[in-house]
């Protein structure tokens, strides 16, 4: 490689740094590094003329390397290094430096210790400079196609969405008809309108207007072109890297086949077989070959495998004028290449006869709210009537129970967030069609928390609906009076009630559907405590996952109500979109490398990485050894703090160039304290830098900073090398455990701080001088505190003494 | 119904002291749902005793009214509503934490003084009645002995059992 030409920029900042750092002694001191081919002074150099200073000298080829020392590094990083790849030099090759919020302002009022730690960081940048390499970019074609797992509100949503984006997009369901919970939860809050509408696409020519809502049935969803719906189905397995997935496919046999279904019923009249219509919460039953109801997507009908007497009766293949029937349809499988996938796998109710006391399992006349929604439903099995399931009688007096499973640390610890206002909705329509109902609510806290929804209780007051603030503690059947009999509390009148009931209903937690946890494992993304996916980013990303191709949306994630549903399916579309909108994928190849020599056999790294971008790969010795994917790798070197073999290298933060710098960081003192490194992750510790800097907090200048791309990536052996370099001290700043962007990083840091202590002690070196601290960028006065503790510390402990020391 | 005054500091303190006892340490995760006073079979016949406002009190502070009632005493340690509590407030666990607190600040009631008296002087907390003594004739069984106390009096003065108080101040 060429030899480095490094030119050295320093930025006065309108003068105000010079008036605290001695700049003619900077550039003096910079004159006499090696490899420095030019140093101009400015007031800035991140804009205007003082960039074009640093085009001119990368475009005459003075330069190879670029070092800015400029007061507002988190903008003028970005703008500096395209301003050098535009001039043909890789963005790579500049290092930018803080010297007014890491030095000069932290250390105004001892200006001579400020400009000898400026001297220090100028050729910590330098030298970093001279070991930099360029970095590639990785290109790649993405497939315009995706896949969407679930086919309710959301999963449709989402799907139309990108069709009407012109992406090609499948669309799978488990059940053989789409809707999900909607299709069956009859009314919805806040609108009072059907649950199960969705905008059409805007393929539809008979869209009248762009406000214009319709149901699933007449939505015109089968007819969009670049839409593939396939029900009965779900993903066996995937495989492949973002952009570019193959995606297998098991659909169950329906035995109707879809082109011929003239859904005129006649197949239905002639089954003999009658099986629960779990459509209908097994309110009623329906024969085995059955469609939910006349309305629903797609109008074609389905058979029952557990019911069906199959070949023995076959009444319904003759019956059929269409031939429709095939009684010998196999499971098959398909395939799929897609780009991104997006699930909206939804939610389910809580299976409340966990909780003994309610004995939900063994009396009939206690349902839940979803169950009820079937009767309230005027197309449900009951027309309409509340009744009660034992003898079908009318419910007059209907009690509800909240919070049955949610907030409970023996089932679900958390609030399912919808079941106050699903019971406030299905009490008022209740009251609204029998107003000499007696309707009471049992509830701990009510919780309204979305516009309109406060509105929901104040009706259901209006309309009479009695309010018990209690926890029912049994439900209990009495056999004379014929009636449940709901044993609560009411804590605000601390009187003991015992509320006859022909009726009770639980409104359940709402807990994750089955083979949630199993379709995580097969697209390797990760699930909450919960059991819900796991978002990556709660606050700004809640529809990614920790694979940049895979999309979440609505109660995948947690229970949502239908507005919050449709926010999250248009936002996972718009991200999808965004992820394959170029058709192609382009990432800086700022990756681990792995050293073959050295790795071998162990399981750490592949394991240890976050982005699950390493796997073992057999070698012709019947070794094993670690492979990177590069376009999986986030460079975050969680890896190579972890391998134990030091086989594992993150191009532009290796071992090499992190020694030259910490050598340079300690090699000027200039204070009478201590020296203290502060190894800063880049996102979290480093910020709380800048931060304690920009609000003028004072802190020791014998404190360097050295930028990690994230803490995990330190090994131990470093933190002992940065002792025999010179350090008195060493901190190690990284996120909070549970905000470290790169998921594992600072824990596994205050793991490694942990075990280098214990060696520390070993090599007859004071465990406290190295600490990890986790501090969040509004931190930046603990910063200032931990520096000065720190420094106080290692002042009290003395001079460090390492072994060979004479 | 609650009628008091939440005097922050104090409430505090006592919240505090009693999550550090054993026993104790569930108290803060009431949301006074009730569960457990519609569990309880004495709050539902005795309105002095009722679980949730027991915790209620605590929670806010209300010392006094706590320990010197009778409230904490009628329990019977059926454990009906610890059972049931959704979370997991070890409820029964916080009466007995409660009463200790209550006997080391002086506040035991009699019954339980009489017990302990009796246990000093006979070795048993139910002294022997003459109606017991009626009863065991009638079904043909020999009267009670007296037992001997001299040993369980040395265990009872080593474990503090006899000087409750000054148990506690010499901590
Ligand atoms: C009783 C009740 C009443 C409600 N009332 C209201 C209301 O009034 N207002 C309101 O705003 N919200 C209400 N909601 C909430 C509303 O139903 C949800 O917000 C909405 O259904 C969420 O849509 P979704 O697509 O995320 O999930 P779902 O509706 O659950 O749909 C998920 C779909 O994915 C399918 N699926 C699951 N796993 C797989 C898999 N592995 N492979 C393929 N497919 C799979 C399921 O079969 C289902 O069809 C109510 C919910 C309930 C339970
Ligand atoms: S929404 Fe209401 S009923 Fe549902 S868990 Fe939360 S508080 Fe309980
Ligand atoms: S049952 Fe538990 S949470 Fe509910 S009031 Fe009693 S102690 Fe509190």
């Amino acid at each position: 490689m060429e030899q480095p030409k490094v030119g050295v920029f320093l930025s006065d900042c309108g003068k105000q740094l010079s008036e605290i750092l001695d700049f003619d002694a900077l550039t003096n001191f910079v004159k006499g590094v090696p490899n420095v081919a030019l140093i101009a002074r400015g007031s800035e150099f991140w804009r205007g003329k003082g960039l074009q200073t640093i085009v001119d000298a990368v475009k005459t080829g003075k330069i190879n390397r670029v070092v800015v020392a400029e007061s507002i590094t988190k903008v003028s990083d970005v703008n500096i290094a395209q301003a050098v790849e535009d001039a043909g030099l890789n963005s790579y090759l500049v290092e930018v430096l803080d010297i007014k919020d890491h030095c000069a302002w932290p250390h105004r009022n001892a200006p001579k210790e400020a400009t000898e730690k400026a001297k220090a960081m100028l050729l910590s940048a330098i030298e970093r400079a001279k070991l930099l390499e360029p970095i590639e970019k990785l290109e790649f074609p993405a497939l315009k196609s995706a896949l969407v797992i679930g086919g309710g509100i959301g999963g449709m949503q989402t799907a139309v969405d990108l069709a009407d984006l012109g992406f090609e997009v499948n669309l799978i369901e488990k059940q053989p008809f789409l809707g999900g919970l909607a299709a069956r939860a009859g009314r919805f809050f806040p609108t009072d309108d059907c649950a199960i509408c969705i905008q059409p696409p805007s393929s539809d020519v008979k869209t009248i207007t762009h406000t214009s809502r319709k149901c699933v049935y007449r939505s015109g969803l089968s007819e969009i072109p670049n839409l593939n719906i396939l029900t009965n189905a779900s993903v066996v397995a995937v495989e492949g890297v973002p952009g570019n997935y193959k995606v297998t496919i098991e659909k169950k046999p329906r035995y109707v086949d879809a082109d011929k279904c003239v859904a005129c019923d006649k197949c239905v009249s002639v089954c003999p077989v009658e099986a629960p219509d779990e459509y209908n919460a097994n309110l009623t039953n329906r024969k085995a070959i059955y469609i939910n109801v006349p309305s629903v997507y797609p109008q074609i009908y389905t058979i029952d495998e557990d019911a069906c007497k199959f070949k023995d009766c076959a009444k319904c293949v003759s019956a059929c004028p269409t031939n429709a029937i095939d009684l010998d349809q196999k499971p098959e499988q398909v395939t799929y290449n897609v780009g991104s996938i997006i699930v909206a796998t939804g939610f389910k109710e809580f299976d409340a006869s966990a909780i003994k006391e309610y004995h939900y399992d063994n009396y009939p006349d206690v349902i839940t709210n979803l169950e009820l929604a079937r009767m309230i439903d005027s197309f449900g099995p009951t027309g309409g009537a509340i009744v009660r399931p034992s003898d079908g009688k009318p419910a007059k007096k209907i009690v509800f129970v909240q919070c049955a499973g949610s907030r409970d640390r023996r089932y679900n610890p958390y609030c399912s967030g919808i079941c106050c206002m699903i019971s406030l909705k299905n009490a008022s329509l209740i009251k609204e069609a029998n107003p000499d109902a007696e309707v009471s609510i049992c509830y701990i806290d009510i919780r309204t928390t979305g516009r309109e929804h406060e509105y929901y209780y104040e009706r259901a007051r209006d309309m009479g609906i009695k309010f018990i603030k209690g926890r029912p503690t049994e439900i209990y059947a009495d056999e004379e009076k014929g009636k449940l009999i709901v044993d609560v509390e009411d804590a605000l009148l601390k009187r003991f009630l015992d509320l006859e009931a022909d009726l009770v209903v639980l409104a359940t937690a709402m807990v994750p559907p089955e083979g949630t946890a199993e379709l995580a494992e097969i697209l390797d993304i990760d699930l909450e405590a919960d059991g819900f996916f796991k978002e990556y980013n709660a606050k700004l990303r809640p529809t990614e996952t920790k694979q940049k191709g895979i999309f979440l949306c609505g109660g995948a994630t947690f229970p949502k109500d239908a507005p919050t549903t449709s926010l999250h399916a248009h936002s996972a579309a718009l991200k999808a979109a965004k992820f394959l909108n170029s058709g192609k994928i382009v990432k800086d190849l700022r990756t681990a490398i792995i050293n073959d020599e050295y790795c071998g056999d162990c399981e750490f790294c592949p394991v240890m990485c976050p982005f699950g971008a390493i796997t073992l790969e057999p070698t012709t010795e019947n070794h094993f050894v670690a492979r990177v994917n590069d376009l999986l790798c986030e460079g975050c070197g969680v890896c190579v703090g972890t391998c134990p073999l030091n086989a594992i290298e993150l191009k532009n933060s290796t071992p090499n160039q992190m020694a030259a710098q910490i050598d340079a960081l300690l090699s000027v003192n200039g204070t009478s304290k201590p020296l203290v490194l502060a190894i800063c992750c880049q996102e979290c510790g480093h910020t709380a830098v800048d931060s304690s800097g920009m609000a003028k907090m004072e802190y020791p200048a014998n404190v360097r900073i050295i930028k990690v791309p994230c803490a995990g990536i330190v090994r131990v052996n470093q933190i002992l090398e940065a002792f025999k370099a010179g350090a008195q001290g060493v901190m190690i700043v990284g996120c909070k455990t549970d905000g470290c962007h790169y998921e594992v990083g600072s824990e596994k840091a205050e793991n490694k701080a942990d075990s280098a202590k214990v060696l520390l002690k070993e090599y007859g070196i004071e465990p406290e001088r190295l600490e990890m601290f986790k501090m969040v960028y509004i931190e930046g006065a603990q910063f200032a505190e931990a520096a000065q503790m720190m420094t106080e510390r290692v002042a009290k402990l003395g001079t460090l003494k390492l072994m060979g020391d004479s | 119904m609650l009628h008091h005054n939440v005097k922050k500091a104090e409430a505090i303190s006592f919240s505090e002291e009693v999550t550090c006892r054993h026993g104790g340490e569930t108290l803060t995760a009431c949301y006074q749902c009730g569960t457990c006073a519609s569990s309880c079979p004495v709050a539902r016949l005795d309105s002095r005793f009722n679980p949730r406002e027991i915790l209620k009190l605590a929670l806010l502070g209300e010392k006094d009214e706590v320990l010197s009632g009778d409230a904490i005493w009628l329990c019977t340690s059926c454990f009906n509503c610890q059972e049931r509590c959704p979370q997991n407030v070890e409820i029964a666990e916080l009466i007995f934490a409660l009463r200790n607190i209550a006997i080391e600040a002086g506040n035991s009631p009699n019954i339980y003084a009489d017990f302990g008296g009796a246990l000093i002087a006979d070795g048993r907390i139910v002294a022997i009645s003459k109606f017991v003594e009626k009863k065991r004739e009638e079904f043909g069984l020999p009267p009670l002995k007296p037992v001997g106390v001299e040993d369980l009096n040395k265990i009872l003065e080593a474990t503090g059992f006899t000087k409750p108080e000054q148990k506690e101040a010499s901590k």
